[in-house]
């Protein structure tokens, strides 16, 4: 295994896009990653693309190639990664892998997904296809109501509150409305995140992320090559992904993700690093109570106490430990396929210190998690500088 | 499926539904539960009629409708 790190990162913004198609979409944010990376096409020795729904959403399907060439890529393997929101998490993980081993020197991963051409009630039905299909799905739960039974489990077994849920969402507005790229760029009260729309209860609209198109795209490199594409090249330092039962139903315990806790017992191992040592991370706020047993399973805090903490404004942006300072999925936006590799490039940008009004103190040690449906795939990157 | 045995358990979560997929819009709001089953041991992801349950309530299988597993507060 040889050390990899991260030379070039793009991405579009996030948003309702209706004069951008899937393909548009991640030409921009993988021309945007070549230009960052000071080189071109013919550079890609490989090209790996994230991608939940594409056929469903867009009808298309044969994506990776549809893509690549687009991007002046021709002759090389292009390949589809699908796992759910986990989608260009692990996409970026079989890269780092291949270049890991020494197959290839250069390579592209991207992510994207265009959501916004159907109306709510379809994409509720095609992101509910990350469930189970002959269970859970079958009865007519939705994807919000598999986080809304694992809101209600957690808040019954820690004594977590609808105010601790809403501190997530307040929070996570806070810090998108400072971002030019964010979907939703509006700060919201306690208040207003209390009182939404009620969606799956006990979640309402301020508890869900958004519906959105995006795109995002990163050049990865050998770390002996590195500098030829890159004056300030990220190292990964560790990276795991692990899988868990798709269905809800299978887990002994819904108030935390075993996959969540592999990947970081993996990434961690890597890195030589434990969850002390993270300054910073991006983590999979796909709903606000998923974000607080993130933060639990990946050990920043102990169980149950994700809720308080966050209430506490011990992840705010001058917190003990800053969590979505990009705005997260709550109000950067949640293009499915997009998410993981869009993480990536948002600890990216404050390990670079690029990150204008959101930069944060301490940047040198930043983590990102990647979930797919209600916990069956993760993936946990830590990234530092090189 | 073999023998129509009435199932038996206690609520482990439950939500109340308020969007639904296109095939289920007609129907909302509806309440999802998981179910701890007393017998076969496991858990089934279920609908419920009639009265809301809250977590640690007893229920009871009623006839499934249109083949989804569903529950009543016993």
């Amino acid at each position: 295994m040889r050390n990899v790190t991260v030379v070039g990162a793009g991405k579009t913004p996030f948003g309702a896009f209706a004069d951008q198609n899937l393909r548009s979409l991640a030409v921009t944010a993988g021309t945007k990653a070549l230009a960052n990376a000071r080189t071109g096409p013919d550079a890609i020795e490989a090209f790996y693309l994230g991608n939940f729904a594409g056929p469903q959403f867009t009808s298309q399907n044969h994506l990776a190639p549809w893509i690549s060439t687009a991007l002046g890529m021709t002759g090389i393997p292009s390949t589809r990664f699908e796992a759910a929101c986990a989608s260009s998490g692990s996409a970026f993980f079989h890269a780092f892998m291949a270049v890991s081993a020494e197959i290839y020197d250069v390579v592209m991963v991207a992510g994207v997904e265009k959501m916004t051409s159907q109306p709510t009630a379809r994409v509720t039905e095609i992101l509910a296809g990350a469930g189970d299909s002959l269970t859970e799905v079958l009865v007519g739960s939705t994807f919000p109501s598999l986080f809304a039974m694992i809101a209600r489990r957690h808040m019954h077994d820690f004594g977590t509150t609808r105010e601790h849920l809403a501190a997530v969402a307040a929070k996570n507005h806070e810090n998108g409305a400072l971002n030019p790229d964010a979907q939703m760029r509006k700060a919201i009260t306690l208040e207003q995140a209390m009182n939404g729309r009620p969606i799956a209860e006990p979640l309402n609209l301020y508890d869900c992320s958004l519906i959105s198109d995006g795109a995002a795209a990163v050049v990865l490199c050998a770390a002996d090559r590195a500098r030829e594409f890159s004056d300030k090249p990220v190292r990964v330092m560790g990276v795991a992904q692990a899988s868990d039962f798709v269905a809800l139903d299978r887990k002994q315990d819904i108030t935390t993700f075993p996959a969540l806790r592999a990947a970081a017992h993996g990434a961690y191992g890597m890195a030589g690093v434990g969850a002390n040592d993270i300054e910073f991370a991006e983590l999979h706020d796909c709903f606000t109570i998923a974000e607080i047993v993130a933060m639990e399973d990946l050990g920043f805090v102990e169980r149950g106490r994700g809720g308080f903490f966050s209430f506490e404004g011990g992840t705010r942006r001058n917190g003990e430990k800053p969590i979505n300072a990009s705005g997260g999925l709550k109000s950067k936006g949640h293009p499915v396929g997009a998410t993981g590799v869009a993480q990536i490039c948002d600890v990216v940008q404050q390990l670079r210190c690029e990150a204008g009004e959101r930069q944060l103190k301490r940047h040198s040690l930043g983590l990102a998690q990647n979930l797919g449906g209600s916990g069956a795939t993760c993936v946990v990157t830590i990234l530092g500088r090189d | 499926m073999g023998v129509n045995k009435i199932r038996t358990g206690t609520v482990y979560t439950e939500t109340v539904v308020h969007l639904a997929p296109e095939r289920f819009a007609g129907n909302v709001p509806y309440q999802v539960i998981i179910v701890s089953l007393d017998e076969a041991g496991g858990r089934i992801t279920a609908r419920v009629e009639g009265e809301r349950v809250a977590i640690d309530d007893r229920v009871v299988e009623t006839e499934s409708l249109n083949g989804i597993p569903t529950f009543r507060k016993s």
